[in-house]
């Protein structure tokens, strides 16, 4: 009458992550469907939404909570926001999508099986492959941690890397002020 | 088998109870792994129903306060009839929204049309489940509250570009493309001063960052910096004002040129969600700011040792949700005493004066850091 826990331990060895994995991957494969079967633009756009957001979800199965917030900022923040936006200022929506000719169909057919026979092939070979965040130290991939390992003095810290970077980032933002400013003075 | 649990002393407890009463079960069900499922599924509604409660409940609230405030500003009543001082007349409007028949106007993308209010609801959830109402009060008590934040702000922006595009209205349309445009560029300064509250205190953790203001009133985030606490004070609810569309940042429904903006085709429930996403806003922005920069839950204590006492005994909540009604006091007459500026001007603002400020701001933060520690 009641289902068995402990055998339900054997199918998912790992318990709720196991489960929440198998959701999120068929969610994310779902939605990533969608995206590409979708006629109107702008709602494929929203499953590009979903399908990151499930990636996410991946990320932080994996305890990698700052990725998880990076694919966030950069993804869902950042690209599919410019994305929708030049959806909405360029392309004409309220058009009749176009649609493709069979020819054109089969030929994506098959070069997509073509891709997915030899994705498998290279795949299948590789044993004991591991997911898990079980394999890695606790608190590996934490903002502390992470952030210790890119900023350390030491031969294995990129600190000198990292300060480059963030000196070029700064100087590409004041740039940008410095064009807003100068358009407004020629007026 | 792994169970994701609750680390929380009310988490705690329901862990000690579940086992105890478990023991009335037919023997042939009772097992440990069912014990710390129930547990956490008892954990995770009790953190589901605290969100809501502090969310759903505050927006009536805030809706009266609202309307009173805005009254007494132009010289007003505001609502009397209903009720003593007209406190029933917020659960009539409230229940006259939800009764009311939800439909899309002829021509719009229905499926996004319904699902732009649901997204726009997903950041001030999520806030509200990170903030430290207490001691002890707390959802989620994670490293990454802050960076969370600044990621899960996106989605405002996100929510109301979809609703105004779904809309097949040219007010909406331009209404969304102008908020979109105007949250874009806010939400760098937000983020900017949120970093500086990060480098001050040391941590993202949003229960540290309350508990490096412990002490007196000027151990605060905002008294703590000399100058440059108040000055990040004032960005922040620049910055956090023009991030919730509240006037005189509301450019997005500016209701003599565009007839409401992004929402202008919403009625019902769906216009309600897009109302409670506001005022829900309003209550995490207010929280945001009394947890980096008012002490939090912390009392303000001034170093006397008989003020302190008394000042003590009154618990955490309550001198979080005084400090949290106070901002919203704040952030109200502000809203109804300046006047909107133009489109551009607003851009030029944030653009050409706050981000550059922010940026000073950032460095002299790590200079003081650095220097005075």
């Amino acid at each position: 009458m009641f289902p068995d826990l402990s055998s339900l331990a054997n199918v998912f060895p790992l318990g709720g992550i196991d489960i929440a994995f198998y959701v999120v991957a068929f969610v994310m494969v779902a939605t990533a469907i969608c995206t590409v079967a979708v006629k109107n633009i702008l709602q494929s756009a929203v499953f590009l939404i979903f399908s990151f957001v499930g990636t996410t979800v991946l990320y932080l199965l994996l305890h990698a909570e700052f990725n998880a917030l990076a694919q966030i900022m950069v993804y869902i923040g950042g690209v599919v926001i410019f994305v929708i936006f030049t959806i909405l200022l360029t392309s004409h929506l309220g058009e009749d999508a176009f649609s493709t000719k069979i020819p054109r169909y089969f030929a994506a057919f098959i070069i997509s099986i073509a891709f997915v026979a030899i994705m498998v092939k290279c795949l299948l070979p590789a044993q004991g492959l591991v997911t898990t965040a079980a394999t890695a130290p606790e608190g590996f991939a934490s903002l502390k941690a992470l952030s210790v390992r890119l900023l350390g003095y030491g031969a294995d810290g990129f600190i000198l890397p990292f300060e480059i970077v963030s000196i070029l980032l700064l100087a590409t933002l004041i740039g940008a002020i410095t064009i807003a400013r100068r358009g407004k003075e020629e007026k | 088998m792994f169970v994701p649990s609750v680390t929380n002393p009310i988490g705690d407890f329901v862990r000690e109870w579940v086992p105890k009463l478990a023991e009335y079960l037919p023997a042939a069900i009772q097992s440990d792994t069912l014990n710390s499922v129930v547990a956490f599924l008892v954990n995770a509604v009790i953190c589901v129903i605290a969100v809501c409660l502090v969310n759903i409940g505050s927006a009536p609230i805030l809706i009266y306060m609202e309307r009173k405030v805005c009254a007494h500003v132009q010289c007003r009543m505001g609502p009397m009839r209903l009720g003593w001082h007209g406190t029933i007349q917020t659960i009539a409007d409230v229940l006259k929204m939800l009764f009311k028949e939800v439909y899309a106007p002829g021509g719009v993308d229905k499926f996004v049309y319904f699902l732009a209010p649901l997204i726009v609801l997903i950041a001030p959830f999520m806030v509200a489940a990170l903030i430290p109402f207490g001691e002890n009060l707390l959802v989620a008590n994670i490293d990454m509250g802050i960076p969370l934040i600044i990621a899960i702000n996106g989605f405002g922006v996100l929510g109301i570009l979809l609703g105004g595009w779904s809309s097949n209205n040219k007010y909406s349309l331009l209404g969304a493309l102008r908020s979109g445009a105007q949250m874009i560029s806010y939400e760098i300064s937000f983020a900017l001063v949120l970093l500086f509250v990060v480098m001050i205190s040391g941590s993202t953790n949003l229960m540290a960052i309350t508990q490096t203001q412990s002490g007196t009133i000027f151990d605060w985030t905002i008294f703590r910096v000399p100058v440059l606490g108040i000055i990040a004070f004032v960005l922040f609810f620049i910055s956090s004002t023009a991030e919730m569309n509240r006037a005189p940042f509301d450019i997005a429904e500016a209701e003599q040129e565009l007839t409401g903006g992004y929402h202008t085709e919403y009625n019902g429930t769906p216009f309600a969600m897009f109302y409670l996403a506001e005022y829900i806003a309003l209550v995490t922005n207010s929280s945001l700011a009394v947890t980096c920069f008012l002490g939090g839950f912390h009392a303000p204590c001034l170093g006397i040792a008989a003020v302190d006492g008394v000042l003590t005994m009154i618990p955490g909540v309550v001198w979080f949700f005084a400090k949290v009604f106070f901002m919203i006091w704040a952030y109200m007459m502000v809203r109804w005493t300046f006047v909107r500026p133009r489109v551009d001007q607003l851009m030029s603002f944030e653009w050409k004066f706050l981000l550059p400020l922010n940026l000073l701001m950032l460095v002299a933060g790590a200079a003081y850091v650095a220097l005075v520690g």
